[in-house]
């Protein structure tokens, strides 16, 4: 394995755990981070959040991460990982700037 | 074999078939790409009637199920359903279950991996006969009503009421001069719908269905199709991942299960694999390789090392390449990564985010219905 896939997956394991952590705490999930599997879907099917719980998600990763989901990127709550995305993709470009 | 009582009809509309776990299936009606077009982009109508059916009532059915199966029963209020499934005495997964909640009387729905008789002895030994557990397998029709504007054809077939249930919920709508089990639950990540309805008005459904989903250009559709929807919306599959994995903490449905609960079937060897900690989990993957080289068994490498394998796939037409689920050890098991695909020299294999596709149905409101 390449260093370079070695940090990806240590940033990747960062950004998971600390939001795995969080959603745990604030949504009181009766489960515990190795149970969530980062590709559950959050709303309606899987986890089976509701609009009020996606509220609660957009302030965890502005508070944890540092940014901004935008109202119009609800695609971006379709699962832990693609929350861990935007997150990436907004830090690099963060790290661009 | 099991057939469908909707055999005669669906051949006529040329359908074919082909067996699985004991139950006929329809395997093909137009090509691939047309049903899929029917529900990524129409709607689709497909026989789900292979499932196994039951009803019981709701005393004592609550406590049957509950010590049966991995999720709260209890929990489920009047109206709503829950998603969850029934495990052998080792802690596999067999069949993949909803459970809906119809005020006096719950319905469980079954896709499972053994037939009829092998579910039914293990119902028996969980006290089915004494619960009051109803089979109707045999005397009842599901029909699937799936994709973008599947919520269309269930307004001019029931009302608009049908537009405010929420996702995994059950409600009765009259058809004619019976009163059938309309459910809003789909695995396709657009619009789905089943309609259970009792054998005898069955073909009466099915051609008032098909007009209705004719009337919005879509058309009849085949199980087989509903493997690629569900592998590119990441619905669990328990014919495709669900045969070969089998482990449901390695498969991701922990959010099945309730941690909790005493026991249900299963429990005591899940509970203790959860206690080990897991070590490999499936996750999802992509490839620009053609579908045919691209099947389950195939190795995924680092360097001259296998490090995982291919468990399910499809080719997505959203994505135009091929995507799939492979068994991956947890410390590698993150989107983002490159590998070799059968070899070190193999192509090149990505691991993705799932699921890798936005379906249109997210983009609609209820204002635009």
């Amino acid at each position: 394995m390449t260093e370079d896939t070695k940090r990806r997956i240590e940033k990747r394991k960062s950004i998971i755990d600390t939001l795995k952590t969080e959603l745990i705490q604030r949504l009181n999930l009766p489960y515990r981070p190795d149970d969530l599997h980062e590709d559950i879907s959050l709303l309606g099917a899987g986890l089976g959040l509701d609009s009020l719980d996606a509220l609660e998600i957009v302030l965890c990763v502005e508070n944890s991460f540092g940014v901004k989901i935008p109202d119009e990127s609800t695609s971006v709550l379709r699962s832990i990982n693609t929350i861990v995305d935007f997150v990436i993709d907004k830090n690099e470009k963060k790290g661009d700037e | 074999m099991r057939i469908s009582p909707l055999h005669d009809i669906l051949a006529a509309q040329g359908a074919s078939f082909t067996q699985r776990h004991g139950s006929e299936i329809v395997s093909s009606v137009s090509e691939p790409a047309v049903e899929y077009d029917h529900i990524r982009n129409k709607v689709g109508l497909t026989d789900f009637s292979f499932m196994q059916k039951f009803t019981i009532p709701e005393e004592p059915g609550i406590d049957f199920l509950d010590t049966l199966l991995a999720g709260n029963v209890a929990k489920v209020r009047f109206g709503r359903m829950l998603h969850t499934f029934l495990a052998d005495d080792n802690g596999n997964i067999i069949a993949d279950c909803y459970v809906a909640n119809n005020d006096e009387e719950l319905i469980l729905l079954c896709e499972s991996i053994i037939d009829d008789a092998a579910l039914k002895d293990i119902l028996e030994k969980h006290g089915a006969a004494d619960a009051g557990l109803v089979d109707c397998t045999g005397s009842h029709v599901l029909l699937g009503i799936d994709g973008f504007k599947a919520w269309a054809v269930v307004k001019d077939l029931f009302g608009i009421d049908v537009l405010g249930l929420p996702y995994l919920s059950i409600e009765m709508y009259p058809f004619g001069d019976t009163d059938i089990r309309f459910f809003r639950a789909g695995k396709t990540s657009e619009f789905g719908y089943l309609l259970l309805a009792p054998r005898e008005i069955g073909e009466q459904l099915f051609a008032a269905a098909l007009d209705g989903v004719r009337k919005y250009d879509g058309g009849l559709c085949s199980v087989a199709v509903h493997n690629d929807l569900r592998l590119e919306g990441r619905f669990f599959n328990i014919y495709a991942e669900g045969t070969v994995v089998k482990d449901p903490l390695q498969l991701g449905l922990q959010w099945m299960i309730d941690f909790d609960k005493d026991s249900f079937a299963g429990s005591a060897a899940i509970m203790q694999r959860r206690e080990n900690g897991l070590t490999k989990k499936i996750i999802g993957i992509q490839t620009a390789v053609p579908l045919e080289e691209f099947v389950a068994g195939v190795g995924i490498y680092d360097g001259s090392e296998q490090v995982a394998e291919v468990k399910a796939t499809c080719y997505s037409p959203l994505l135009q390449e091929c995507i799939g689920l492979g068994l991956f050890p947890v410390d590698i098991a993150y989107a983002g990564l490159t590998f070799n695909l059968g070899g070190a020299d193999g192509p090149a294999v990505h691991t993705i985010s799932m699921s890798p596709i936005m379906p249109r149905s997210l983009t609609i409101k209820l204002d635009d219905m």
